[in-house]
């Protein structure tokens, strides 16, 4: 049932079924939802600013939700000697570096009118910047090396090594005083966000995430067939 | 007992080297020395600015002036085939790159340390401080041996870019500097900072026989 998320064949077959319908669907929820945040309230306090947030949260969990993919594939490639799991790592890698760029952007953005800079050595928003470094170094590496295993268990150790930073950034506004504020909606707890600002949020996550899984459904099947020509 | 004269050759040749290429490890500490010098030609000859930011400018010239000495660490040892040889002789390459983590901290960074109440005169720093950069330099140092064990076997096969193994260790000493810099200013006891940089150097003593054992094997069946 799972076969297609370890298999290329299998993953080519159901990528071509839900390619289309995926599109479509995707088309209309980000619509929809830049439609609610079009229509949501403003902040009393930051006013317009605060629709930044629609773009910056969702970025920031995507970059982090694909670092942790490339994790569990390197564990995958390198322990059961899955090959699948280096066409992940290197189509997925891009995607996280934008959308790490992203979540950097729109947060410098968002911390000028806010907090009056437009960086602080903060520590949630160091951690974040040093991914964007490790994602960076990731792409060079899938361009440094002439033999092809090399290279690619080469990515695959260096993603293991740098994801000592996924939980740094996750922790980072718990164990330091930070001027980023803590996560706002957790499992564990009710969310300390109103139901009228997490509905648009909620919908622009899921749409960031649908256009994440597009790309790289294409750049994948892109990478699969590179790998058979060769 | 057969295995304990095994490493006791295994550290003398590596004395034998060091000891040959001593002019090498030299020409590391000038470079040290004169970073220092000409860090403080551009900033200005100002007494306490020099003595706030000594420290900082310490750590983050050690860092790079180690980054020197990271292409002979495995390099010569590969492409003449040493690392087979000790292999075969039956030590595994996990084995073989603790060894070599605990020769590169005794012969390359551990003479560093003389240098340094020399560096921290030309600063005027405190004697506490003195003593605090010399002691969390002794646990840094092997971490900057771990990690430029991890970058020095990942760059064995690497023929294009040479700056990206120091991007690497660059990239992962950013808890070390962290910690041993801020070890000055801290309000909480001296022991916990300290005990934290031990815990650190421990982690990083963990991961890196695995990782560069996996890049050498990689290195050596791709040869």
């Amino acid at each position: 049932m799972f076969g297609f998320l370890i298999n290329p064949s299998k993953f080519n077959k159901l990528a071509d079924i839900i390619l289309r319908p995926l599109v479509f669907i995707t088309s209309i929820i980000l619509i929809m939802g830049l439609f609610l945040v079009y229509v949501s309230p403003l902040d009393y306090q930051q006013g317009l600013t605060v629709k930044i947030m629609y773009i910056h949260v969702p970025s920031a969990w995507l970059a982090l939700l694909t670092y942790s993919i490339m994790t569990f594939y390197s564990i995958l490639c390198l322990a059961f000697k899955i090959p699948f799991g280096f066409i992940i790592n290197k189509a997925v890698a891009p995607i996280g570096a934008t959308f790490t760029l992203l979540c950097l952007v729109s947060g410098s953005l968002w911390g000028k009118p806010m907090w009056g800079t437009w960086w602080v050595w903060d520590a949630r928003l160091t951690s974040v910047a040093i991914m964007f470094l490790i994602y960076v170094i990731i792409i060079f590496l899938s361009q440094t090396f002439e033999n092809r295993e090399v290279r690619e268990k080469t990515i695959a150790i260096f993603i293991l090594i740098g994801s000592i930073n996924l939980p740094i950034i996750k922790f980072s506004v718990d164990w330091w005083n930070t001027l980023h504020q803590p996560a706002s909606i957790s499992k564990l707890s009710s969310p300390s966000i109103d139901v009228s600002m997490l509905q648009p949020l909620i919908v622009m996550t899921i749409a960031f995430s649908l256009v994440g899984l597009i790309i790289a459904i294409l750049r994948i099947k892109a990478e699969i067939i590179i790998r058979k020509n060769h | 007992m057969f295995f304990i004269i095994k490493i006791f050759v295994f550290f003398r040749r590596e004395s034998k080297l060091f000891f040959t290429n001593i002019t090498d490890l030299f020409s590391n500490i000038v470079f040290f020395f004169l970073s220092i010098f000409i860090f403080v030609f551009a900033l200005g000859t100002d007494e306490q600015l020099l003595k706030t930011i000594g420290v900082g400018i310490i750590w983050s010239l050690l860092l790079l002036s180690s980054i020197l000495s990271l292409r002979k660490f495995y390099e010569e040892d590969f492409n003449n085939g040493i690392l087979v040889i000790i292999h075969m002789s039956g030590i595994s390459y996990e084995l073989l790159v603790f060894l070599k983590i605990i020769s590169h901290f005794l012969f390359v960074q551990l003479p560093f340390l003389i240098s340094l109440p020399i560096v921290s005169i030309f600063f005027n720093l405190p004697t506490n401080e003195v003593y605090n950069l010399i002691i969390t330099f002794f646990i840094g140092s092997l971490i900057l041996s771990c990690l430029g064990s991890i970058s020095a076997s990942m760059n064995l096969l690497n023929k294009t870019n040479f700056s990206l193994g120091g991007i690497v260790v660059l990239l992962f000493s950013i808890p070390l500097i962290i910690f041993s810099v801020g070890i000055n200013n801290a309000e909480s006891e001296l022991i916990y900072l300290i005990n934290l940089l031990i815990g650190i150097a421990l982690i990083f003593l963990g991961i890196a026989p695995w990782s560069s054992a996996a890049f050498i094997k990689l290195a050596i069946s791709n040869k």
